[in-house]
């Protein structure tokens, strides 16, 4: 139980790294020592550890599994692996199910309730209250971050097999639901930049940009750089001519 | 003295600000990513900038929660030329806020393309090759280096992006000010916004059907005809319907739950896939 509860502190303290400057301390290769040494072998910790970084980066093949979120499957895939004395394959593929759970959850926090938090700090800006979009702000990683450290716990102590029942028993048209939402969401996000800086002199650029995208495949950076050939080409920055210009500068074609 | 707008930013704030952007992606989400945390980074910053005027201080609040997304190591960078444009704001009855937005639009998306192939392309990748290649024998060492190999450039990019951006936004952009292209400088960027908004639109909107007419050998998938007439349409779509909810001030809570729903009601039906 207390392997439990410091595994999953280890867990709590991963996802915290999008706290910490997403300095890549959630990756296996630095939780996997630490998981070695609750486990009583910081050496085995520290080899399955890096072979679980090498999976993730997909320059190790493990099984058909990659562990769909990488604080929870690297913990407990590291943990089962010096628990069942067994290979990292075996031990990935325990954890797998119990990563997944993470991963379904992690899409509910991303897709519906951090958005509706979202929400609150609006409702906290208008009122200018700066400290309470901040405390949303930690507020939403931290619970994330005790969620997906007690799921740790619970795989840890219910095992494998108890948590993939509990998964299969979530209706797969509410995770695929939940997978399509998130798919559409960011286009909320444009759509309320948009809001704010579209108007009738720019809409055709909006469009402009779109289509190199959609028809070139021009990848973001390649349409920002055309973009301010666009605006070279839209604006006359010459400032000696300033008396000929204004209109007279897309006549040329 | 670094400014030259006679701003009350000092180098005081451009670390705190530097030290605040750690926390970026901790209540990351789909809709509008990171807003939050660009929002948390600022808070101190605008607070003193605005103290003798809380209305566009909440302005300010509000702005900085629209939609933000880009590689979390440039960051500051933006936070910096940020926080000079809201200098100018607090000091100047005319300025254009919606600039503010523009500027941010315009480089976030080129940010994340650089960021993402340096950091999470280039010096990772190393840092795992290095680490790995003496963690795999067991050695501790492995895990420290590719801690420092990954760390010591996203560590310094961010701390010069945060003393850069704002240099750059208080000297350059107050002497394009001075000279009156503001106007046409302000135009630029917002072009560059929108077409990277569009561009966004098409790359990071996931909307695809897995419909298809006739049967078997015969089967033709809709998406596909879709492709044909015009990639992403579907994208664009959903950024328009969305854009008009909005637009007729359809709550915003409202639309989130109405979205979840609706993602269900389209995997029950099968008209999208996940």
């Amino acid at each position: 139980m207390i392997t439990a509860l410091l595994l999953g502190v280890v867990g709590f303290i991963g996802n915290c790294d999008y706290a910490l400057g997403t300095s890549l301390i959630k990756n296996p290769i630095v939780l996997g020592p630490v998981v070695g040494l609750i486990m009583g072998d910081v050496t085995k910790g520290i080899e399955i550890g890096a072979f679980l970084e090498l999976a993730f980066i997909g320059a190790q093949s493990i099984g058909a599994f990659v562990p769909p979120n990488v604080v929870v499957g690297g913990v407990l895939g590291t943990a089962f692996a010096i628990s069942t004395g067994k290979g990292a394959e075996v031990a990935v593929t325990l954890a797998y199910p119990i990563a997944l759970l993470a991963s379904l959850l992690e899409n509910l926090f991303m897709g519906v309730i951090f958005p509706l938090t979202g929400t609150w700090a609006d409702r906290y800006a208008a009122e200018g209250n700066g400290r309470g979009v901040s405390m949303i702000h930690m507020g939403d990683g931290i619970l994330a971050s005790l969620c997906f450290g007690l799921i740790i716990v619970l795989g840890y102590v219910l095992g494998s097999g108890q948590v993939e029942g509990l998964v299969n028993s979530i209706p797969t048209v509410i995770t695929d639901g939940l997978t399509i939402a998130t798919g559409l969401l960011p286009a909320m996000g444009f759509a309320m930049l948009a809001q704010m800086t579209l108007n009738k002199k720019v809409i055709p650029f909006f469009f402009l940009g779109f289509l190199l995208s959609a028809y070139f495949g021009v990848p973001v950076l390649g349409i920002a750089l055309l973009g301010v050939i666009a605006a070279c080409l839209k604006i006359n920055f010459g400032t000696e001519d300033q008396l000929v210009t204004d209109g007279g500068d897309d006549d040329d074609f | 003295m670094m400014t030259s707008n006679n701003g009350v930013i000092t180098k005081k704030d451009l670390r705190k600000m530097f030290w605040r952007s750690l926390p970026m992606e901790f209540s990351w989400h789909y809709e509008r990513q990171m807003h939050m945390g660009f929002e948390y980074m600022m808070v101190p910053a605008l607070k003193k900038i605005y103290k003798d005027d809380p209305e566009k201080y909440k302005d300010a609040l509000k702005r900085h929660l629209e939609f933000f997304n880009t590689s979390m190591y440039f960051t500051p960078f933006i936070g910096g030329i940020v926080m000079s444009m809201e200098e100018m704001n607090a000091t100047q009855e005319a300025f254009d806020t919606a600039s503010i937005s523009s500027m941010k639009v315009a480089l976030m998306g080129p940010l994340a393309g650089i960021g993402d192939s340096v950091f999470f392309g280039t010096i990772r990748i190393l840092a795992i090759g290095v680490g790995t290649s003496l963690a795999l024998q067991g050695n501790i060492l492995g895990t420290l280096l590719f801690l420092l190999i990954f760390n010591i450039p996203a560590f310094a990019v961010r701390y010069l992006g945060a003393m850069k951006g704002y240099e750059l936004g208080a000297n350059y952009l107050s002497k394009i000010q001075k000279s009156g292209l503001m106007d046409k400088f302000m135009l630029a960027a917002s072009i560059v916004g929108v077409m990277v908004i569009g561009g966004m639109t098409m790359e990071l909107v996931v909307a695809s059907t897995p419909i298809s007419i006739g049967s078997g050998e015969s089967a033709v998938g809709i998406q596909s005809i879709l492709d044909g007439i015009m990639p992403g349409m579907l994208s664009l779509i959903v950024m328009g319907v969305y854009y008009w909810l909005l637009k007729k001030k359809v709550n915003v809570i409202v639309i989130l739950i109405a979205t979840a729903l609706f993602g269900i009601l389209c995997a029950w039906l099968g008209i999208l896939a996940a």
